[in-house]
């Protein structure tokens, strides 16, 4: 029991260090970004290129990572999402294929074998016969103070209004003077960074491979969708559901059927309240 | 209601297909293997278009529907003999009723969500393929040395293209009607329709059913041609973007558009091999892919036009038929 | 509206007859089709294995009457669809004369209907998987056109068993295994195999099988059940996404000894990859693997092969680039015999008739033939038609050993520990693990 708990924790903090850019994406411009899990790889291959490569510091690696990352949000929203003009649709499938065009870029760049991220944090603590990395335990840590700090500055700092405020209503907050190209720039490259310090993290748990965007675009999918749209709180919450869940059919039941359970959960929260379990609340 | 078929349009259709049937007296093999593949590309386009191309509901799901025809009659004519002759029916009659029972109760969810629960389905069933009776289904082998109907590019290319053209034609001519008139308005304003007091709901079902019938016939043919199947391969992102892209560069809510963007897209990566031969040839197609869909959403159908009408030094006629050809947004 | 379907047509036409004119091929060429994935290490050991080979033939005046071999390649991307169009590619757009591949499991079943269908000369030199094998015993005439150069999967888990009687068991005194395995068709496959062999011929007991998804994030609550399970040591068969199970392995230092199959392990990248995060691990392999003492004739062809390729991935070539080398040569040499790739009876005949025995200090070391149809292997008692010829019975001289077990020191030295007769270091457990 103390094994699935303190497992469930840490891979739920993962999760939700994942799904957070995704969702923060998703309840200010209202699109889905599919390209999001693209974020994920190219913070961890810039990553892997900087430290094991070129044996740079781990602090700049990750530095730098998450300035490609910040780089590449902000990018794909000034040469995509700006000239698609909000349109859900046309940014869904443009996203979709400019993920498949970036996977196809990284096999050209680092070849389709994959490979091993060093942890971050080196080291293991035994504890009642549970294993905790502590690779792993930074990373849950990291995402609270991550998620805790997003929060603080969406509530509290004048941008983060902003940022709320054309969540909730594009053409009011505009009408209020608030900059809203500023405030999706900034959006985009928040949710660029974060999402290249959940890659590099991610990536240091499970392996580089040029197709390992699928992977956490459907937890961050699924967090989302199970949570409600576009609320951090709720992804959170949901991210320890998923988590845990997934630690648990490991355990308890069988570890082949881990993805099943995941989908299932997805489509049933779907077809029953398409709104999520959480609705939609302020950010 | 204007008439179906004008003597013209009829004419162009035989005129087509006499043309398409005299390529292998012209062509060598290898061109009309690659062919056969645009056909069966341009089957599962057109299948994606007439629910998502003209109702609006993006299906991400698409490759599921076409695993259900193509496993259900691999299965049955590979693990118990079944004929082909009983099998395909069976199979695509399967994507059917299949894709209904799963996909129905998501027709009622919108845009987005619609096309995320269709892409947990794919995902569920390819977990699923593996898990359950693997026996059957092969596990993430798949299954090899599945009976073909014919051999031989030749017999096979006049297969393909029979079959994609009895469905484009098909499919033309019901968009003619008023059902396909009203699907199209599903995709501009379904409150409108609504409002109409049409039954959305069924027009969407019958959408859904049109396109998965279309789905079952692509994905129970092409398994018998190619010969094998892989669960990695068939409930796949990439497969999706294939299907997507071919119907949204050629031109969706249009017949002949995902024909030319299945051509095209087949076309432009086999005839890149043997200058590209690895992965940059699939990253070319990639950028390709996405310019042309950034900065030309309507399709390479429209842009035909466009150059068709410059050419002619006329500005107005295009309006009139780029608008009978979108009309998605 | 419609009109611009005549334009459309027209233009496919021309372009047909642009295609028709393209193809035509000269006669003193003879081409060689190239199938795998380009951008993978294996893919790359196979190209790389043939174009040695050819470059050698080529040098040496040609083939079949002073033509020379021309190399086609074509891309399968390791998917299935694409392996498909790659062999139509080769065999109808270049009209190739013979085939070497590179291609995984899925693919190679893929395409296997097209070469029935052309009957072209197949020669694969990485799938290992037994059911294709088999379909050569139940329809010989139909299949008789592919070869499978390198000893197959059952072949291999056959071997194994005496590594778990001579080293698992008694050296290592350990009595009770727990299986985790993958969940593929090869993960069911040698799962089977071994837990039907070990147990019995062993006297390990398998106490408990965990199979898991592939696409599997995190392995703790998995080795947390292994642990639980009493076991002595974890049996691992993990083809797809190896990397990450044996990685997780090291950084949660679980305290109990692993072994088996970690197919990203077979090659020398395999620690550059890892990052040094895949020490202790040990895996079977099929020979020669790295770490692998070779023959002198073997090791020519790794110093060639370095001097031409070595600053790109792979360095060192994996086991197919050797199957490839050397089963490329015999194609050519077979052809030579039988007048050529066509009519495909008598080449089938002559590639049977080839037998490459190296020897190393004077003992058979490396063997490349293949075991002709009818010819039933003693230890399994049955036939292994067009399979390469390995041998399953020590002291190994009547063939290749189909499989050694190498394992990675933590120090990033790969060695082999098991055959005896191929060693070159010992079997131990990771330094974490308490004796």
């Amino acid at each position: 029991m103390t094994q699935v708990l303190i497992q469930g924790l840490m891979l739920s903090g993962l999760y939700a260090l994942i799904a957070v850019g995704f969702t923060l994406i998703f309840s200010v411009g209202r699109v889905l970004n599919l390209a999001y899990g693209a974020y994920l790889m190219l913070g961890a291959y810039v990553y892997y290129y900087l430290v094991q490569s070129l044996h740079m510091p781990k602090i700049a690696g990750m530095v730098l990572a998450i300035a490609v990352g910040a780089l590449a949000g902000w990018l794909k929203y000034k040469l995509l999402v700006k000239r698609l003009n909000g349109d859900a649709v046309a940014i869904e499938i443009s996203t979709l294929i400019l993920a498949v065009v970036l996977q196809s870029g990284v096999v050209l760049i680092f070849n389709d074998s994959s490979k091993i991220l060093l942890p971050i944090v080196n080291g293991i603590t035994r504890f009642d016969g549970v294993t905790i990395t502590h690779n792993l335990l930074t990373a849950s840590i990291m995402s609270w103070l991550i998620l805790g700090g997003l929060l603080y500055f969406i509530r509290y700092t004048h941008m983060g209004r902003a940022i709320q405020a054309v969540s909730m209503d594009t053409k009011g907050a505009q009408i209020s003077g608030v900059d809203t190209e500023q405030v999706n720039q900034l959006t985009w490259m928040i949710s660029g960074a974060l999402g290249a310090i959940a890659g590099v993290f991610f990536a240091s748990y499970t392996q580089l491979s040029p197709s390992m965007w699928v992977t956490p675009l459907i937890i961050a999918v699924a967090v989302v969708i199970v949570g409600g749209i576009g609320s951090i709180v709720g992804s959170l919450i949901v991210a320890h559901i998923i988590g845990f869940m997934e630690i648990s059919v490991s355990t308890f039941i069988g570890a082949e059927l881990r993805g099943v359970f995941t989908m299932l959960l997805i489509i049933g929260v779907l077809v029953i309240m398409p709104k999520g379990l959480f609705g939609r609340e302020e950010l | 209601m204007e008439k179906i078929f004008t003597t013209r349009s009829i004419l162009l259709w035989i005129l087509f297909a006499v043309v398409m049937c005299a390529i292998p007296f012209l062509a060598g093999k290898g061109f009309l293997r690659i062919c056969i593949q645009a056909f069966f590309l341009a089957i599962y386009a057109m299948s994606w278009d007439v629910l998502s191309g003209r109702t609006g509901y993006v299906s991400f799901g698409h490759p599921f529907l076409v695993g259900i025809g193509t496993y259900a009659t691999a299965i049955l004519s590979y693990r118990f003999d079944m004929p082909l002759i009983a099998s395909i029916p069976l199979g695509i009659l399967a994507t059917m009723i299949g894709g209904t029972i799963l996909f129905l109760p998501a027709l009622r969810i919108k845009e987005t969500y619609f096309a995320l629960v269709t892409l947990a389905f794919m995902e569920l069933i390819y977990q699923l393929t593996q898990v359950v009776r693997p026996d059957l289904t092969g596990g993430t082998r798949g299954i090899s040395g599945i009976e073909s109907i014919t051999t031989g590019a030749i017999n096979n290319y006049y297969l393909s293209f029979g079959l994609m053209f009895i469905i484009a034609f098909s499919l033309w001519a019901l968009m003619r009607t008023r059902l396909g008139n009203a699907l199209s308005a599903i995709g501009m304003n379904e409150e409108a329709v609504k409002g109409c007091g049409i039954n959305t709901t069924k027009l969407k079902l019958f959408a859904f059913l049109v396109s998965a019938l279309v789905a079952g016939i692509g994905g129970a043919f092409s398994v018998h041609y190619f010969g094998s199947l892989a669960p990695r391969n068939l409930f796949d992102i990439n497969f999706l973007f294939t299907i997507i892209v071919a119907a949204l560069i050629g031109g969706s809510s249009t017949i002949i558009g995902p024909m030319i963007g299945a051509l095209f897209l087949t076309f432009l990566l086999e005839y890149l091999r043997p200058w590209v031969p690895g992965t940059e040839r699939f990253f070319i197609y990639g950028i390709v892919a996405l310019l042309l869909y950034m900065y030309r959403p309507s399709g390479i159908y429209a842009i035909f036009w466009e150059v068709v009408d410059k050419f002619k030094g006329k500005n107005a006629s295009s309006i009139k038929d780029s608008t009978s050809i979108q009309g998605v947004k | 509206m419609i009109k611009i379907l005549k334009s459309i047509l027209a233009g496919i036409a021309l372009g047909s007859i642009a295609m028709t004119a393209q193809v035509a091929s000269a006669d003193d060429t003879i081409k060689l089709g190239f199938i795998g994935s380009f951008a993978s290490d294996t893919g790359r050991s196979t190209l790389r294995g043939a174009e040695m080979a050819v470059e050698e033939l080529n040098a040496a005046g040609g083939v079949l009457g002073g033509k020379k071999i021309e190399i086609v390649k074509a891309d399968t991307r390791q998917d299935v669809a694409e392996g498909i169009k790659a062999y139509e590619y080769l065999a109808e757009s270049e009209e190739v004369d013979f085939i070497v591949s590179g291609s995984i499991d899925d693919v190679t079943l893929g395409w296997l209907p097209r070469m029935v269908e052309y009957k072209i000369p197949t020669l694969d030199t990485w799938t290992s998987y037994i059911g294709i094998i088999d379909k050569l015993v139940e329809d010989y005439d139909k299949h008789k056109m592919y070869f499978m150069n390198i000893a197959s999967d059952e072949a291999l888990a056959s071997l194994y068993v005496d590594f778990g009687k001579d080293i698992l068991a008694k050296q290592m005194g350990w009595k009770k295994v727990i299986i985790l395995q993958e969940d593929t068709a090869f993960g069911g496959a040698i799962n089977g195999l071994v837990s039907q062999l070990l147990a019995p011929e062993a006297g390990i007991d398998v106490v408990d099988t965990i199979v898991y998804d592939v696409a599997t994030v995190d392995f703790a609550p998995l080795f947390s059940k292994a642990e639980a399970s009493g076991a002595d040591f974890i049996y691992v068969i993990a083809s797809v996404n190896s990397q990450v199970v044996a990685s997780q392995y090291v950084k949660l230092q679980v305290p109990m000894a692993m072994t088996g199959i970690a197919v990203s392990a077979m090659g020398q990248e395999y620690w550059e990859d890892t990052g040094g995060a895949g020490g202790g691990i040990s895996t079977l392999s099929p020979v020669p693997s790295v770490g692998f003492e070779l023959d002198p004739i073997s090791q020519e062809f790794v110093d060639k092969y370095k001097a031409k390729y070595g600053n790109d991935r792979p360095k060192y070539p994996h086991f197919n680039g050797f199957n490839a080398y050397f089963g490329v040569k015999q194609a050519f040499a077979a052809a030579e015999k039988a007048g050529g790739f066509k009519p495909l009876d008598p080449w089938v005949g002559a590639m049977l008739e080839q037998d490459l025995k190296l020897d190393k200090d004077g003992t058979p070391w490396m063997r490349y033939g293949f075991w002709k149809p009818g010819e039933k292997e003693e230890r399994t008692g049955r036939t292994y038609p067009h399979n390469a010829r390995f041998d399953i019975t020590k002291p190994y001289d009547d063939g290749a050993p189909s499989m050694v077990v190498l394992q990675w020191g933590e120090d990033g030295v790969a060695r082999v520990v098991y055959p005896e007769k191929y060693a070159t270091g010992k079997f131990e457990v990771p330094s974490w693990v308490k004796k």
